[in-house]
């Protein structure tokens, strides 16, 4: 088989987090490889090394068998590897050509000048794209704008084309259209890497499926002589035991209840939808399923943040649907998120670890001061408690190490002694002695009788740590299972779409048989 | 009669060009995605700094040339500061304005005061309204000829580089990829555009140009230097305005200025104006010169409050503007 | 291929910026005096007459550190106002524009309420100045939180009408008029009444105004204000990122108007100060403080002691001129303008440096 692509012992760190570990890959010149891989398996780390956007801390890149040194964008596309980001990157005002037109070259110094609207449209005619070149950005829709910057890097002659999630964003027809043009690319000697978390689409379009896991290479395997079920174990692995604690409590009534609840994302699209769950004191609920399913839109709702476009959402029996996250906060729900960058929200960085320990209740003091005083008390306590490594309670959150912040933010979390408690990632990026203080300190929450969701990545911890487990995908819910009677490929299954389990066998999912809705609520 | 009208149409051009300079020179400042606030001190530093070196050498060219340099020094260093350095452009740019008038008045000043005097012009070469530019035949056209079609060179170079802008930003790729990376610096520097470049030469050469309507000012003004009048007396400011009212756009600057202008114009000639013609103009004086002072500021917060209002799509201002761009941001 | 490559450093340590500032401060001032040299002036004796600020060997000594204190009064709350609002990464430029309001208003004040004693007419200079001032403040953030129109160019137009509003009123006779003096033939701007005079404490010549007690008092005011109390604390939160403080449940756009109403209010306080104890108003009554300030503000990296400190050099540099002036005819109060924009420059350099350092690819990889 002669190579596109050979990666030799790629390695990459960000800080103390392995994002990739010694990965060999190999792209087959006309082919169609499938990238595979939970959230966080190092996929997109992996392909942003091609595209020149981060550089190897180790290993080689081979392009057509000669090793090479990408450092730039420039680089990269000069191999002729182009990269469509998952984050388009287009500028909004311009005209689908004028953005095809900045990264031409060799055609001369004026934007309409020799036959660039002639080559433009040969190749868009040549891969069956119908796109009209003069509308802006600004008014395209998403499959349009994903449309153009597949055509952007075929325009600049790329023969190794990558495609990040490409399919995340477009509806079923889009989909089928969008597999029409990868063929056609293939037919025409181009060699491709999608990436992908839906198996379905694995199946339907890929001539060999790569999988990876926790930054680790697993293997490549023929589609042809797979199944969805063998993709799935590849990719969340057997199941390793972990040893975390999971005190079993007695189940409370429902504390916060969720009926059809629908969220849009910021680009208008829907990405909760309609999805009934509850949770009831001293119990824990994970929240399982692929990065982007509308996890984010669900804690932000939960917290107020978001504005729901229909649905219930009733705490201790009352509505908290249009109240403003203060008000929800003084009702005992308490939200923390942690995103990818892990200090976008919930934290002021630069101001120290005492002051975001009042983030939330500054204003309960009396007088118009501040309460430093026990602010400061309570930031030690939290230092303490969950081993917060720092100079002193006066460090801005801003220099501390990221394990260091998350546990600065549970710790400001639980310290107002909420009722429900909303933690989505708490543990994204930690070593596993920060993760396990961290599970501590939920459990701990639990046996008081705390109500908790938990939104997390890894399959293994959430089977151990939760009681429960809700999966979403595409904003649906899949069902929700009993940690105990289930197995990590199910719900691998499940999160890729594979199977739906809710209302099956009887049950209505999502529903407390105890629930605080009256049966007309319910209905309506 | 008709020659109030001629001399209104003239003074309008004559004395307003400068404004057109600094207007250019900023959107394409801006159009890299920096605001320079500097536009002030760096037109003083370009007029005094070109103004001696002409007036040393008896070239007019000369002047030219030097006064784009010193005033693209100017832009070299509010370029190193704020995109090397990632200073804060606003505070960079105030500076400059402060420090390039502090400049003027002390360079001014100390020549004053020494022994040779402040230096001044000799022959005609820089009087910019007794050296007009014949243009055969559309310069002879009555009344118009004469306003419109002979100025000094200068008049011309000012209207030329505001085409020729207009030109390298609609048509060129070098112009697309620099509003590109004032809309999307990221966008830009993924299709390998070297951003720091760009937003270099652009400051640069805008800043050298906001330098040559400086030295317009001063050789328009017959270049004697009055220690407590600056020759720019507020041009840059409005410059700044006038880069809003014309939606970043060199074309539409054309336009601003002539009306800008006739504002500007109204205020000097109101009374000429009212006494040619007392039924139909005389209420003219009982409007304080002030107003047509302030009106290009009320007329710009005006444009800028109601451009907020209605859709963004539209306007010309460049979405990345103010922000330092650091790569590793992203 | 970029070879070199720049790190963030993660310790900025306090004496080391300090360093480097000072660093910065003497490379402007070397670069003064290299300008001073060139026209023929011993640079030593030139600054050592503008650090004394014409106090050695001066019988009137009294008369610099009033004049000293005129420059720094507005020129310390002006800053402390805007730093209230940079605080908050809100680019209040507009200090001359909402300086020139506060003076106009107290002006209305001081020319109508001849009959009222002394500390009453003062004191309502003081609040129509604060409260005018503050509307317009207001009104400039309402339109920001409401339409994100940009408020750097807002309050830069609004500089330059009011610049034009108060020539206006010092140019036009008419009867309305009451801020001219009557008596001249050309239109000036009249004198006070006694009773809109800033008053103050006699020491021996030498006379301590309130208004400069109270600049000094004000600045322990907005130190506490930003550092302890509730509405301090959500200016700080809200500066360092909007988005936590939604999620905190603080209502970000109430805290705008907040906080510029008293930014702008401040700078309105420093204009009453100014023109009662003037005695007068004009159309450069500002000194410059609405730009001064900023770069004060930023020198001080918003830090309150740092503003004050500042404002004292600053005002130290710009006094020391004009009392230099007299021995030194070619250099005029210019060279204070220029001092400050070369220290600006360097300073900001020397922030680069004590923040940033410079390490090779390889090293990069390594670390």
């Amino acid at each position: 088989m002669e190579f596109a692509i050979e990666l030799k012992g790629i390695s990459k760190s960000f800080g103390p987090v392995a994002a990739n570990k010694n990965i060999n890959l190999s792209l087959a010149k006309g082919e169609i490889l499938a990238l595979l891989g939970e959230n966080g398996s190092g996929k997109t780390t992996l392909m942003n090394m091609l595209s020149g956007i981060y550089m190897p801390d180790s290993g080689s890149i081979f392009i057509d068998g000669k090793k090479v040194e990408i450092n730039s964008p420039e680089d990269s596309s000069k191999l002729g590897i182009g990269m469509v980001h998952q984050h388009f990157k287009l500028v909004e005002k311009f005209t689908a050509l004028e953005n095809i037109r900045i990264g031409i070259r060799n055609e001369g110094r004026l934007v309409h000048g020799a036959d660039v609207r002639k080559k433009i449209e040969d190749t868009a005619a040549k891969f069956g794209f119908e796109i009209d070149l003069d509308k802006k950005v600004a008014n395209m829709a998403v499959s349009e704008k994903q449309t153009l910057e597949i055509l952007k890097v075929l325009c600049y002659g790329a023969k190794i084309i990558i495609l990040d999630e490409p399919t995340a964003v477009l509806t079923v027809q889009e989909i089928d259209r969008l597999f029409a043009v990868l063929r056609k690319m293939r037919e025409d000697g181009h060699s491709i890497i999608i990436i992908t978390h839906k198996l379905n689409e694995v199946m339907a379009i890929s001539d060999r499926v790569a999988i990876l896991r926790h930054g680790e290479y697993i293997s490549t395997v023929v589609t042809k002589e797979t199944d969805e079920k063998t993709l799935t174990e590849l990719m969340v692995g057997r199941k390793i035991s972990l040893n975390i604690d999971r005190p079993i409590m007695e189940k409370t009534h429902p504390l916060l209840e969720i009926r059809d609840l629908t969220v849009k994302n910021d680009e208008g699209a829907v990405a909760i939808d309609h999805i009934n769950f509850y949770i009831r004191g001293g119990e824990m609920l994970g929240v399982a399923g692929i990065a982007g399913s509308g996890q984010k839109e669900l804690c932000e709702a939960i917290a107020g943040l978001r504005k729901i476009e229909e649905g219930q959402m009733i705490h201790e029996g009352e509505s908290i649907v249009g109240m403003s996250p203060k008000k929800i906060l003084e009702h005992g729900i308490s939200m923390s998120f942690i995103p990818e960058d892990r200090l976008g929200m919930g934290l002021a960085p630069s101001l120290s670890i005492t002051d975001n320990m009042i983030l939330k209740n500054y204003n309960e003091a009396k007088g118009i001061f501040v309460d430093r005083k026990s602010a400061r008390a309570e930031a030690q306590k939290v230092i303490d408690r969950l081993e917060v490594i720092t100079p002193s309670t006066e460090t801005p959150v801003r220099r501390l190490s990221g394990g260091n912040v998350q546990k600065v933010l549970l710790g400001r979390e639980i310290k107002s002694g909420p009722n429900v408690l909303v933690t989505a990632y708490p543990v994204r990026g930690l070593d596993i002695n920060s993760s396990y203080t961290i599970y501590n300190i939920l459990n701990e929450e639990k046996k008081k009788g705390v109500g908790i969701l938990f939104v997390g990545e890894d399959l293994d911890v959430m089977l151990e740590l939760c009681d429960k487990i809700m999966v979403i995908c595409h904003g649906r819910l899949q069902g929700v299972v009993n940690s105990d009677h289930t197995t990590k490929e199910e719900i691998g299954l499940m999160m890729t779409g594979t199977i739906n389990i809710v209302n099956k066998e009887g049950k209505t999912d999502g529903i407390a048989k105890d629930s605080a809705f009256t049966d007309e609520e319910g209905k309506a | 009669m008709l020659d109030v009208f001629t001399l209104f149409l003239f003074n309008i051009i004559v004395y307003n060009i400068p404004l057109l300079y600094g207007t250019t020179g900023e959107i394409m400042i801006e159009k890299s995605g920096s605001l320079n606030l500097g536009v002030e001190g760096t037109m003083a530093i370009g007029a005094v700094v070109g103004y001696l070196a002409g007036a040393k050498t008896d070239s007019l060219l000369v002047a030219c040339l030097v006064s784009f340099i010193a005033s693209g020094l100017v832009g070299a260093l509010f370029s190193f500061l704020t995109v090397t350095l990632q200073a804060n452009q606003n505070v960079t740019g105030l500076t400059i304005t402060t420090f390039g008038v502090a400049f003027y008045y002390f360079i001014g000043n100390a020549l004053s005061n020494s022994a040779g005097g402040w230096p001044k012009l000799n022959g005609t070469a820089f009087d910019m309204q007794s050296q007009p530019i014949h243009i055969p035949f559309i310069s002879d056209i009555p009344f118009v000829g004469k306003a419109l079609f002979s100025h000094g060179i200068l008049v011309y170079v000012g209207i030329l580089i505001a085409v020729l802008m207009w030109f390298y930003f609609n048509k060129t790729v070098p112009g697309l990829k620099l509003r590109a990376i004032g809309e999307n610096p990221a966008a830009a520097d993924s299709l390998g555009v070297n951003v720091t470049l760009y937003k270099y030469t652009h400051i640069i050469i805008g800043s050298g140009i906001m330098g040559l309507g400086g030295l317009y000012m001063g050789l328009n003004l017959g270049g004697a230097f009055e220690g407590s009048n600056c020759w720019i007396n507020g041009y840059g400011w409005i410059s700044i305005a006038l880069v809003i009212f014309a939606n970043w756009s060199p074309a539409k600057a054309l336009l601003g200025t002539l009306i800008f202008g006739f504002f500007n114009t109204l205020r000097v000639q109101n009374a000429a104006l009212a006494y040619a013609f007392p039924d139909a103009l005389g209420w003219l004086t009982k409007i304080p010169s002030h107003f047509f002072s302030a009106l290009p500021f009320i007329i710009t917060l005006i444009v800028l409050i109601i451009s907020s209002l209605t859709s963004k799509g539209r306007s010309g201002e460049p979405q990345a503007i103010g922000r330092n761009y650091y790569r590793e941001d992203r | 291929m970029r070879k070199y490559h720049l790190v963030r450093r993660a310790d900025a340590q306090f004496k080391r910026t300090l360093i480097y500032y000072a660093i910065g401060i003497l490379v402007s001032l070397t670069i003064g005096a290299v300008i001073l040299a060139a026209l023929g002036i011993n640079p030593f004796e030139y600054y050592g007459r503008m650090f004394s600020i014409g106090l050695i060997g001066n019988r009137y000594g009294y008369k610099s550190i009033e004049g000293l204190l005129k420059i720094f009064v507005p020129l310390l709350i002006t800053s402390l106002a805007l730093s209230l609002s940079f605080k908050m990464r809100f680019w209040n430029i507009g200090g001359e524009g909402e300086f020139l309001i506060g003076a106009i208003a107290a002006s209305i004040v001081a020319f109508n309420c001849s009959g009222l004693p002394n500390f009453v007419t003062v004191l309502l200079m003081c609040l129509a100045a604060m409260i005018s001032s503050g509307i317009i403040g207001i009104a400039v953030a309402a339109l920001k939180v409401k339409f994100n129109t940009n408020e750097t160019l807002m309050t830069l137009m609004l500089n330059y009408i009011m610049l034009y509003v108060i020539r206006y009123l010092g140019e036009t006779k008419a009867e309305w008029n009451f801020f001219l003096e009557e008596e001249s033939e050309r239109p000036i701007f009249g004198t006070f009444p006694e009773t809109a005079f800033m008053g103050g404490i006699p020491i021996g010549p030498f006379k301590l105004l309130w208004s400069v007690i109270f600049a000094v008092l004000l600045t322990v005011i907005v130190y506490v204000y930003l550092k302890y109390t509730k509405q301090g604390y959500e200016i700080s939160v809200v500066g360092d990122s909007s988005a936590t403080a939604k999620y905190a449940g603080m209502s970000v756009g109430k805290i705008v108007l907040r906080t510029m109403f008293i930014s702008s209010a401040l700078i309105g306080l420093a204009a009453a100060f100014t023109v009662s104890a003037a005695g007068t108003i004009s159309d450069t009554i500002t000194n410059d403080v609405g730009w001064t300030g900023i770069i004060v503000a930023w020198l001080s990296k918003l830090s309150i002691p740092a503003v004050f400190v500042t404002a004292v050099l600053i005002s130290i540099l710009q006094y020391g001129c004009q009392a230099a002036a007299t021995q030194y005819p070619a250099i005029d109060i210019n060279y204070a303008d220029l001092l400050q924009g070369l220290i600006l420059f360097s300073v900001l350099v020397a922030d680069f440096a004590a923040n940033f350092r410079i390490v090779r690819k390889e090293d990069a990889k390594n670390a």
